[in-house]
């Protein structure tokens, strides 16, 4: 019952990925290219109207998901995994290097992400910026989640069991401690995708993403808001692909760290 | 003993960290900007000015002194109050900002009022509410905290300007006019930052709610027969509250960061605004200036919850 609740949500999440990711293929028409007046409403051939260049808004929904997933992918990735490793070696070892290490990512938990990413864009193209902010603000999250963790695991029965067979401490982390956290992991990993993609969407509506005719959902909003009383699907449907982006993944995460 | 021990080194502590944050925050906000490749002397220029031009433009702006000397001097004229002045229009950083803070201050203190209780009411209704209804608001609370602020900002036009017409789509205050006269105009920009900061803290909040109601003498009193309303407000309440505190500070960051791109998308002139342009127009002295102000505001935030931690359990709670 469980397991299949979890699977159900996972292939939904998975097939709201692979959307994003692939949609461009199913579009059939030119993202770029206008083929109807501004704003125009659905009709046939243009079953969510036109945008405000008089684009095809379906066949840039379908397309406009496939940079911000993958720059989110990458972003969660890279700050999920310097989080896990981190938290591993912190939960682990308690020399003061390792409480240094937890003190300075409090110390970063508490800058707003979507500030450092603002920093970050001064310096760096949109993408780095979004893997900068997620990395400054949620690899500390994960860090202090993995640390406490670890030093939790270290008390336990399957972990003195390998130690007393003489196992090394990395072998230990990475072969018992890791597998057994997996859910805590994937869990944690969702919630940094989340980030990742609220990130972009904010930097891209503030014009720091991909340059205009690319199409990208939440360059698609501020686009098309000022058009929202002719055609309010040009509006509505890169804001309903964002939400399903986003929401699909938490409710992922979501079920995962119940279980772990 | 103990107590007074942590009692005692609450109030320095508190102190210690939050002026830790700040230094962390400027020499972040520092280097980040000062890293960058191409300077505000290209942008002034449009490009089209000769190496010559540049280097002239840079010794104007003091850019062509040596990082550590910006550095020492930038941050003794932010503490005096005096950030300097503008490179793209000239006018003093303190002036920009003055005229920039009331929209902001009015858009994030009425988020701020609609945020809190909201955040309270969902953590405990998702704990403590009926029964049948909890998954629902659980489900409400994730979703709603994952939800991109943008998308939200989104739905409400539609819904509230686009179909129901209750109020104006974009939010042009009239030049001279205070924010607050035009309440009207304030709804669709304080409902986009407000929503999404109560999703936000109820999800973090309820973990911590749930660990409260679980405790023996919060059971105890529901079995006495204690009313639900004065189980939460005598007993959870006091648990719950410097956890509840200290999310709110975080919360109360992410809100000032959030009004960056709600002013941008509604048409408000506020530090977020300004902080947007400033970026995009490479205007160094504005972007420091205004991201130190929103690190000040999250420390200042973050004092108060450590006090208030402190007042409510002079244990030491402040500690975490």
């Amino acid at each position: 019952m469980r397991v299949s609740r979890v699977l159900l949500v996972a292939v939904a999440a998975g097939g709201v990925l692979a959307l994003a990711l692939g949609g461009e293929a199913l579009a059939g028409r030119e993202p770029t290219r206008t083929v109807a007046a501004p704003w125009a409403v659905a009709g046939p051939g243009l079953p969510l109207g036109a945008d405000v260049l008089g684009r095809d808004v379906l066949a840039r929904v379908l397309a406009g998901g496939r940079d911000l997933t993958l720059g989110a992918l990458a972003a969660a990735g890279a700050a999920s995994s310097l989080g896990v490793a981190g938290g591993l070696w912190a939960g682990w070892s308690r020399g003061r290097a390792a409480r240094a290490a937890r003190a300075l990512s409090d110390l970063l938990l508490v800058l707003p992400l979507l500030l450092v990413a603002m920093l970050a864009v001064v310096t760096v193209p949109g993408p780095a910026a979004v893997i900068a902010g997620t990395v400054f603000g949620g690899a500390p999250l994960t860090l202090r989640v993995m640390a406490d963790a670890t030093a939790q695991a270290r008390h336990t029965g399957y972990v003195e069991a390998a130690l007393s067979r003489g196992e090394r401490g990395l072998s230990v982390l990475f072969r018992e401690v890791l597998p057994a956290h997996a859910g805590l992991v994937g869990a944690d990993l969702g919630q940094r995708m989340v980030l990742a993609v609220q990130l972009s969407a904010a930097l891209n509506v503030l014009g720091f993403g991909p340059p205009p005719p690319e199409a990208d959902w939440a360059a698609m909003l501020r686009e098309n808001l000022p058009g929202i009383g002719l055609n309010p699907a040009a509006v509505l449907a890169p804001a309903a692909a964002l939400a399903l982006l986003a929401g699909s993944v938490a409710g992922l995460s979501h079920i995962l760290a119940g279980r772990s | 003993m103990a107590a007074d021990g942590a009692r005692f080194g609450g109030v320095p502590r508190v102190i210690v960290r939050a002026g830790a944050l700040l230094s962390c925050a400027s020499t972040v906000i520092f280097l980040i900007t000062e890293a960058l490749p191409g300077d505000a002397a290209v942008v002034r220029s449009g490009g089209r000015a000769t190496a010559e031009q540049l280097d002239r433009l840079r010794a104007e702006a003091g850019l062509d002194r040596p990082l550590a000397e910006r550095y020492v001097s930038w941050l003794a004229g932010t503490l005096s109050g005096d950030p300097g002045h503008s490179l793209l229009t000239g006018r003093p950083v303190a002036e920009l900002i003055g005229q920039r803070m009331p929209v902001t201050l009015t858009l994030a203190a009425a988020a701020l009022a609609l945020a809190v209780p909201l955040m309270a009411i969902l953590a405990w209704a998702a704990v403590g509410g009926p029964r049948p209804l909890r998954p629902v608001i659980t489900g409400l609370v994730v979703g709603g905290a994952a939800l991109p602020q943008v998308a939200l900002a989104a739905l409400l036009v539609a819904l509230l300007s686009a179909a129901w017409k209750l109020v104006p789509p974009v939010s042009l205050l009239p030049a001279g006019e205070p924010p607050w006269s035009r309440p009207a105009l304030l709804v669709l920009p304080v409902l986009t930052l407000a929503l999404p900061a109560a999703a936000y803290g109820a999800a973090l909040l309820r973990g911590a709610v749930a660990d409260a109601v679980s405790r023996p003498f919060v059971r105890d009193a529901g079995l006495r027969g204690v009313s639900a309303a004065a189980v939460a407000l005598r007993y959870v309440f006091p648990v719950v509250a410097p956890a509840a505190v200290r999310l709110l500070a975080v919360v109360a960051g992410g809100l000032v960061a959030g009004t960056t791109v709600v002013e941008t998308l509604f048409g408000l002139a506020g530090l977020g605004e300004l902080l947007v342009s400033s970026v995009g127009g490479r205007d160094l002295p504005v972007v420091q200036a205004v991201t130190l102000l929103a690190a000040a505001v999250v420390a200042a935030g973050l004092i108060t919850a450590d006090a208030v931690a402190l007042a409510v359990d002079p244990r030491g709670g402040a500690a975490r």
